[in-house]
C-alpha cells in the first residue's frame, strides 16, 4: 500500500518531469476532460506562443482611433451629418497610413503592426455591449445551452501551461462585482465547459495584483511556510488517507502543492510591477490600463499564454460615449496611446513580439448618427440624443453604436506589419466597403496563430463544441507573413 | 492475456460452466449501443450499416458485412475497432482490450442475437411505461441490496464490507442535512447500543426537516436555475425560492412538484423557472424562451438531451428537430416557426409531446390547458422516464455514480437497470414521495458500505461494477457550512435595510469568490452536476483566499474564546444610495457617541461624497447642531446635494470613518440627522453605497451590523487544550487523531490562535474532510 508521503513524493517527480514537458501540465493532467475532437482541416504551425488582448470595452469609435475620416471641427450650428470624425488624422512611421490625432506614439510603432479597419460585428439585433462583449469574447450569440468559454480559456487549455508556476489565462482591469452589468461580465470572464482550471485569473486592478499571488498577504512568509509542512505532515500521517487511493482525492492533494508552489515560485513576482525599474513603470503609467499593460510584458515573459488587459467596461463610462464624445476620447487617447507602443517596443526588443501577437479590440464601432449598421438601422436608445445641428461642445463625439465596422490591430505573432487590411466608406454610412472580416474569422485567424484550427472541437453532451461556430470560421491567411 | 488467469479465477471455475460463452445481453448489445449506435441506428444511419439487428451487421454498409459468424478476427467489424484501419469509434476512445476480445470471440461462438437472457440490459431504450420487476430472493429486506447480490455474484466480488458507525453516521448527516454531526451527535450515536439505531437516525435526520430543505436548496437552484435576487440587465427575473424552500421542507410530491413548475397556476406559482434567464436583444430561435422551456424540462425531469435536436435532428440520440419544437409548442401559443440551424423552414410547430404515446387528447388553444396537459405527460404514471430520472439522479448522489450515466441521457445503458426500474416503480407506488426515495437508498446495506475512491476519473458505460459507494466530495456550500458548524463562525445574512442580520447558512448568500472557485455555478444554464475536480484557481483561493482565511481568523478566536462579538449600534441607516435616509439615537445616559460611515462596495470607493446632514443633539437644555461644534476629527464640511435636498454645511466623510463626540454632561437624549450620499455618485464608475450608523458604546473593529436569531447549529464550546484537537477531529472527520497527527497538531495550537487557525485550515484541507468517505 503506497503511504500519502510517497504518493506526494510521486506527484512532484511527475511534477519535475512535467516541468520540462512544455506541452503538459499538472493541470493538463488534472483537466483531461472534455475529450479534444480534432476535424478535417490541418493543424497550423503556431505562429505564436502567447496573445494579448487589449480590450477597448464600451464601444470604441473607430473613425476617432485607428480608421479616421474626414475631420470636421466643432463649432456651434455646425451638422451632425457633416461630421465623421472630431479628430484630424495622423502620419504614422509607414506611408499611407493614418491614425488619429491622439495616437501619436502608437502612430511611431506602425511599421511592427497591421491595422484591420474591416471588422464587420455580428447583427445581434438591438446593440446591446453585454451580448456584443460575450460574442466577441467567446464567438457565440447569447445565450448558449451549454456554457461556452472564452477565447482565452480555449487557447490556455489547448496549448497547455508554457510555465506551470503561473496561470495560463489572466485577465487584468476589469473589476466585476459592483459593476452594473457584472452578471453578464461574469458569463464570458469563464472557461465555460472546460472547466475552472482554465478560467481567467482576474486582477482587477494591477497595483494590488502582487497580494493575491504572493504567498500569504496577511501572513508572513514564515507561518505560510509552517502552516504548509504542518499540512504536509498531517497528511502523511493520515491513517484514512494511507488506506486508498482515490483520483479525486490525489487531484486535491496534488492542486494544493501547485497552488503553494505557484505562490512561492519566483514567476509569481510577475505580478508585482513595483518591481519594475521607475523609469520603464512610468513609460506605461498612465493609470490602471497602462499599468496593466506594463503587467502584460511582464506575465508574458513569465510564460502566461493569453493575457486581456481591459481599459474597463462601466455602462455609459469609458468607451462608451453616448456624451462629450470627443472630450473623453482626448481623455482615453492619452490613457492608451504611450503604454501600448511601449508593449509592443518592449516585446520587440526582447525578442518576444515575433511570438506575442498583441490585439487591440473592441466590440462595436460608434457613429454620430447611425444606430445598428445599413440596411438595419435600430431604432436609438432614449440616452442618445443627438441633434441636426449641435449647439453644444458635448453633443461632438461619435454617440451612436454602430455595428457596419469596427477596427482592430495586431502586432507580432507572425502576422504582417505595416500594413492597413480591408477598407470602409469615406461618406456615411462608413461601413465595410472591403476585404471583410467577422468576429469569427477574427477569432480564425487568432487560434491559427496559436496553432489551433477551426473545426478544432470539445466534446460536449457526446457532441463537439467547435471553437470557432460550427467549425466554419475562415481565418484570414492574407495576414499572416 | 487469456493465457495468464488469476489463480482465483482458476479456482472458482471449478464450480462454473467450462469456458462460458460471451453473454450476447450482457457483453456485446450495450457494447453496440453505446459505441456504434450514436451513428449507426436510424433512418439514415452512417455508411449505411446499422448495429440495431443480426441483420443489420450481416448485411454492413458501405464497406460490405460488418460480421463473418465464425470469424472473429477476420471480421470488418473487428478490424475496424482494433484500429488496424480507420479506427472507430470515430473520434472517440478507442473500444479496450477486453471489448474487442469480447466482440470478437462473440462472432467465434456464432455471433447469436439473444436478447432475451435475464440480464438483458433494459436501457429503456423501447418502453416508456415502467415494470416492476420481481426482487431477487435474498436474505436481505433491502431490495436494493437483493438487486445488488446478484450483480456481486455474478461478478465475483466478495461483498463490501459495513461502514463503521462514526463514518456512516458523517455520511449520513451530510446527505440529509448537508453538515457533519458535532462531536457530542457523533457521540452518542456511537454509544447507542440498540440494532436498529441506523434507522432511527435516518428517520430523526430526514426529520430535520429545516436543515433537510437547506441542504437541498442547493441542488434544486442548480438543477432550476434558480438564483435569488440575481438578474441580468433589464430582466426581470421570477424567483421560486420561497417556494421551493416549502415544496422541499413539505416533502410535496415529486410529481406535483413538476406539475407546479410546468403549469404554474396562482399567485404564488413557480413562474421562474418556464420563464428562464432571458438576455435583451433577438435571440436565436433554438433559445427562444418556449425552446429554452422544452429543453430544460426534458432535461432536468426527464433525462432528455434536445440541446442538439434545437438546432437539427441530433446526431448523438435519437431526438429530432420537429419534437424539440413539439414539445416547445406546449409553452406558448405564439407561432412557432421551425427552424433548421436558425433558418426559418417556414412550418409552424404544433404541440407534440416526446412520447406521442402518453397522449390522450388533442392539445387545447389556451396556454394554461396547454401547460397543464404537457405537465399531465411529463407526470404520469404511465410515463417511466420521469420517475427513472430523477431516481437515478439521487441515486447518483448517494453513491457517487448514476445507475445510469450520463445522469441526463436516461436512455443510456445502465449497469442494473432492473434495480432503477424497480426503484422508480417503487417511487411512483410511494406517490413520489422523495423522502421515502432517501429513505430506501440511506437504509440499504449498499449505502452503509465502506466507501472506494474512484482511480477511473471517467469510467463510463455500462461496464461498471458496483463495489460500494464512492467516495464523495462536497459541495461549495457544504464546506462552507461545514467550516462554519466547526468553528462556529457563521457569516450573517444582512438585507441592508438597517434590520438587524440573521445568522444564515450558505445557500442562502449570493456566489462569492470561495464557492465560485468550489464549483458554485452562476446558474445561467441548468446544472444538473457539478465538478468534484480539485483545479488549480481553487486550491489558490483555499490557500491564500480572503474569504476562508477570515472565516477561520474568526473561528480560532472563537474557539479559544478570545472572540468579542461587537457591540450593537443604536442607529442603522441600512444601505445609502439614492435617497437620503433619516437616523435617530436614543443616547440617554451615553458619554460618548461614535458616528461611523462604512462602504457597501462602491465601485470607486475614493470618489465618494456622502455625509451627515442637518445633524443635531437634543437635550434637556434645547438643540446643539454638530456643524456648529468644532469640526472634529474625520469630518470636512461640505456641501451635499440629494435630489431636492441640499445641505452646504453637511459633515462628510470618507468610508470608513467613525468620528467620536464627548458628550459627557451635556444632558443630551437623542442625537438626529439625515443621511446620504452625493448625487454626483450616483453615476456607473462610482455607484457609492455608504451605511451609516450611531453607536452609543465603541464599535467593534469592522462589525457594524446588528445581529438576531441563532446560529443555525450550536456554537462548539471555547476550548484551547487538548480536548480541543480531539473535538475538532471529531468534528472534521468524525474520528479521534492518532499520535502523529495528535503531536502535529498540538505543536500548531502552542502558538495560540494564529495555531489554532492554522489547524483549522489543515483539517479543512484535507480531502478527509472535503470528501465524503
Amino acid at each position: 500500500m503506497e503511504s500519502i508521503q510517497r504518493r506526494i513524493e510521486n506527484l512532484s517527480s511527475r511534477r519535475n518531469f512535467l516541468r520540462r514537458s512544455a506541452a503538459l501540465t499538472l493541470a493538463t493532467l488534472a483537466g483531461e476532460r472534455p475529450n479534444a475532437v480534432w476535424g478535417a482541416a490541418e493543424k497550423p504551425v503556431a505562429t505564436a506562443d502567447a496573445v494579448i488582448l487589449l480590450w477597448m470595452g464600451g464601444g470604441m469609435a473607430q473613425t476617432e482611433t485607428f480608421d479616421p475620416k474626414r475631420y470636421v471641427p466643432y463649432s456651434p450650428g455646425v451638422k451632425s451629418a457633416e461630421v465623421m470624425s472630431t479628430f484630424p488624422s495622423i502620419n504614422t512611421v509607414v506611408d499611407g497610413i493614418k491614425l488619429s490625432q491622439g495616437l501619436e506614439t502608437i502612430a511611431g510603432v506602425m511599421d511592427k503592426g497591421m491595422v484591420i479597419r474591416s471588422i464587420v460585428p455580428p447583427d445581434l439585433g438591438r446593440l446591446l455591449h453585454s451580448r456584443h462583449q460575450f460574442h466577441w469574447h467567446t464567438g457565440y450569440e447569447p445565450p448558449q445551452s451549454v456554457a461556452v468559454p472564452h477565447i482565452g480559456s480555449i487557447i490556455a487549455r489547448t496549448l497547455g501551461s508554457k510555465n506551470p508556476d503561473v496561470p495560463a489565462f489572466v485577465d487584468i482591469g476589469q473589476k466585476i462585482e459592483g459593476n452594473p452589468d457584472s452578471e453578464t461580465l461574469k458569463t464570458f470572464h469563464a472557461a465555460g465547459f472546460l472547466g475552472n482550471e482554465w478560467a481567467p485569473f482576474l486582477i482587477p486592478d494591477p497595483a494590488t495584483a502582487a497580494a493575491s499571488v504572493v504567498a500569504g498577504t496577511s501572513m508572513d512568509g514564515l507561518r505560510f511556510r509552517r502552516r504548509h509542512q504542518s499540512y504536509r505532515s498531517m497528511m502523511k500521517n493520515s491513517p484514512v488517507l494511507a488506506a486508498g487511493s482515490d483520483y479525486y482525492q490525489e487531484s486535491l492533494l496534488r492542486s494544493v502543492e501547485t497552488a503553494h508552489r505557484l505562490l512561492e515560485s519566483p514567476s509569481a513576482k510577475a505580478f508585482d510591477i513595483s518591481l519594475e525599474p521607475k523609469a520603464s513603470f512610468d513609460a506605461y503609467n498612465t493609470g490602471r490600463f497602462g499599468q496593466g499593460c506594463l503587467m502584460a510584458r511582464r506575465l508574458v515573459e513569465a510564460g502566461v499564454r493569453f493575457v486581456e488587459v481591459t481599459t474597463e467596461y462601466i455602462p455609459f463610462q469609458r468607451w462608451d460615449t453616448h456624451v462629450n464624445g470627443h472630450e473623453r476620447l482626448v481623455g482615453l487617447k492619452r490613457e492608451i496611446d504611450a503604454p501600448i507602443a511601449q508593449l509592443v517596443l518592449d516585446l520587440a526588443q526582447r525578442g518576444l513580439l515575433k511570438r506575442t501577437l498583441v490585439v487591440v479590440a473592441s466590440e462595436f464601432g460608434r457613429d454620430m448618427m447611425i444606430e445598428g449598421r445599413p440596411g438595419r438601422f435600430i431604432q436609438e436608445d432614449s440616452t442618445i440624443r443627438q441633434p441636426e445641428r449641435m449647439s453644444e461642445p458635448n453633443h461632438y463625439g461619435m454617440h451612436r453604436h454602430f455595428s457596419g465596422a469596427q477596427s482592430v490591430v495586431f502586432f507580432g505573432g507572425g502576422m504582417k506589419a505595416g500594413i492597413a487590411y480591408g477598407s470602409t466608406a469615406e461618406e456615411r454610412p462608413m461601413h465595410v466597403t472591403d476585404k471583410p472580416v467577422s468576429v469569427i474569422d477574427l477569432h480564425a485567424t487568432i487560434l491559427r496563430a496559436a496553432g489551433i484550427p477551426p473545426d478544432f472541437a470539445y466534446e460536449v453532451d457526446k457532441r463537439p463544441v467547435y471553437v470557432t461556430k460550427d467549425g466554419k470560421g475562415k481565418p484570414v491567411l492574407d495576414l499572416f507573413a | 492475456m487469456r493465457d495468464k488467469v488469476p489463480l482465483f479465477v482458476l479456482l472458482t471455475c471449478s464450480v462454473l460452466p467450462a469456458a462460458p460463452k460471451v453473454d450476447f445481453a450482457r457483453d456485446v448489445q450495450p457494447m453496440l449501443h453505446a459505441h456504434c449506435a450514436g451513428c449507426h441506428s436510424g433512418e439514415k444511419p452512417q455508411a449505411g450499416l446499422s448495429v440495431l439487428t443480426r441483420a443489420g451487421l450481416l448485411t454492413g454498409g458501405a464497406g460490405g458485412p460488418a460480421i463473418q459468424p465464425g470469424a472473429g478476427s477476420g471480421s470488418l467489424l473487428i478490424r475496424r475497432v482494433s484500429g488496424k484501419s480507420a479506427r472507430m469509434p470515430l473520434g472517440q476512445e478507442p473500444l479496450t482490450a477486453l471489448q474487442v476480445s469480447l466482440l470478437s470471440r462473440w462472432i467465434d461462438e456464432g455471433a447469436e442475437w439473444d436478447s432475451k437472457s435475464p440480464l438483458a440490459p433494459d436501457n429503456l431504450n423501447t418502453r416508456i411505461k415502467l415494470v416492476r420487476p420481481e426482487v431477487p430472493s435474498s436474505t436481505q429486506p433491502n431490495p436494493i441490496d437483493a438487486f445488488l447480490e446478484r450483480d456481486f455474484r455474478r461478478n465475483r466480488i466478495p461483498v463490501p464490507g459495513e461502514a463503521d458507525d462514526a463514518v456512516f453516521a458523517r455520511r449520513v448527516y451530510f446527505d440529509a442535512t448537508g453538515l457533519p454531526p458535532s462531536p457530542q451527535e457523533l457521540d452518542s450515536f456511537v454509544k447507542r447500543s440498540e440494532p436498529g439505531k441506523r434507522q432511527l437516525l435516518i428517520d430523526d435526520l430526514l426529520n430535520k426537516r429545516q436543515a433537510y430543505a437547506e441542504h437541498w436548496m442547493t441542488y434544486w437552484n442548480d438543477m432550476l436555475r434558480n438564483e435569488e435576487g440575481v438578474a441580468l440587465p433589464g430582466e426581470k427575473r421570477e424567483w421560486i425560492t420561497r417556494w421551493l424552500f416549502e415544496s422541499l421542507k413539505e416533502n410535496k410530491p415529486y410529481n406535483r412538484i413538476v406539475q407546479e413548475l410546468l403549469a404554474p397556476e396562482g399567485a404564488d406559482a413557480p413562474r421562474g423557472f418556464l420563464a428562464g434567464v432571458n438576455w435583451g436583444g433577438d435571440v436565436s430561435a433554438s433559445q427562444s424562451p418556449a425552446m429554452q422551456a422544452a429543453q430544460n424540462s426534458a432535461q432536468v425531469f426527464l433525462g432528455a438531451n434536445l440541446r442538439c435536436a434545437s438546432c437539427h435532428d441530433s446526431f448523438v440520440s435519437r431526438w429530432k428537430l420537429n419534437q424539440t419544437f413539439g414539445l416547445a409548442a406546449f409553452f406558448t401559443t405564439d407561432r412557432l416557426e421551425i427552424a433548421r440551424c436558425d433558418v426559418k423552414t417556414g412550418a409552424s410547430a404544433t404541440p407534440s409531446f416526446l412520447f406521442p404515446e402518453l397522449k390522450d387528447a388533442e392539445p387545447p388553444e389556451e396556454l394554461a390547458q396547454r401547460r397543464r396537459q404537457v405537465a399531465q405527460m411529463f407526470t404520469s404514471p404511465q410515463n417511466g422516464r420521469f420517475a427513472a430520472t430523477l431516481v437515478n439522479r439521487y441515486w447518483k448522489l448517494l453513491f457517487g455514480r448514476g445507475l445510469v450515466e450520463p445522469v441526463d441521457d436516461i436512455e443510456a445503458p445502465s449497469w442494473n437497470a432492473d434495480l432503477l426500474s424497480w426503484l422508480s416503480a417503487d417511487f411512483v407506488a410511494s406517490n413520489y414521495d422523495i423522502q421515502a426515495l432517501l429513505r430506501r437508498m440511506m437504509s440499504s446495506r449498499a449505502y452503509q458500505m465502506e466507501s472506494v475512491g474512484s482511480n477511473t476519473a471517467a469510467k463510463t458505460g455500462d461496464t461498471f461494477q458496483f463495489r460500494g459507494p464512492l467516495r464523495r466530495r462536497i459541495s461549495a456550500e457544504q464546506f462552507s457550512d461545514a467550516v462554519s458548524a466547526l468553528t462556529g463562525e457563521w457569516k450573517p445574512l444582512d438585507d441592508l435595510t438597517g434590520k438587524p442580520a440573521t445568522y444564515e447558512r450558505k445557500w442562502r448568500f449570493r456566489s462569492d469568490p470561495l464557492t465560485r472557485a468550489l464549483g458554485r455555478p452562476e446558474r445561467i444554464q441548468v446544472v444538473t452536476e457539478r465538478s468534484p475536480e480539485a483545479t488549480t484557481m481553487q486550491a489558490l483561493e483555499l490557500v491564500n483566499g480572503e474569504e476562508l482565511r477570515t472565516q477561520l481568523r474568526r473561528g480560532a478566536a472563537r474557539l479559544n474564546g478570545s472572540f468579542h462579538e461587537a457591540p450593537a449600534s443604536a442607529a442603522d441607516s441600512g444601505q445609502v444610495r439614492a435617497a437620503t435616509v433619516k437616523v435617530q439615537a436614543d443616547i440617554r445616559g451615553a458619554d460618548r457617541v461614535w458616528l461611523v460611515a462604512t462602504d457597501l462596495g462602491s465601485y470607486d470607493r475614493d470618489k465618494v461624497v456622502a455625509g451627515w446632514m442637518d445633524a443635531e443633539f437634543e437635550g434637556l437644555n434645547g438643540l446643539v447642531r454638530v456643524s456648529d461644534l468644532p469640526l472634529a476629527e474625520g469630518f470636512a464640511k461640505g456641501r451635499l446635494q440629494v435630489k431636492d435636498e441640499a445641505a452646504q454645511d453637511a459633515l462628510l466623510i470618507r468610508a470608513p470613518s467613525s468620528v467620536v463626540y464627548d458628550i459627557r454632561g451635556k444632558g443630551f437624549t437623542t442625537f438626529r440627522a439625515v443621511v446620504g450620499v452625493d448625487e454626483t455618485c450616483m453615476r456607473p464608475d462610482i455607484s457609492g453605497k455608504i451605511r451609516f450608523f450611531v453607536f452609543t458604546t465603541e464599535p467593534g473593529n469592522g462589525e457594524f451590523v446588528r445581529l438576531t436569531g441563532t446560529t443555525p447549529v450550536p456554537r462548539p464550546l471555547a476550548d484551547s487544550g487538548q480536548s480541543l484537537v480531539r473535538s475538532l477531529f471529531q468534528h472534521a472527520f468524525a474520528r479521534q487523531p492518532n499520535p502523529s497527527e495528535l503531536g502535529v497538531a498540538n505543536d500548531l495550537i502552542a502558538h495560540g490562535p494564529d495555531g489554532i487557525e492554522d489547524l483549522l485550515w489543515i483539517l479543512v484541507m484535507s480531502p478527509e474532510f472535503q470528501f465524503i468517505r
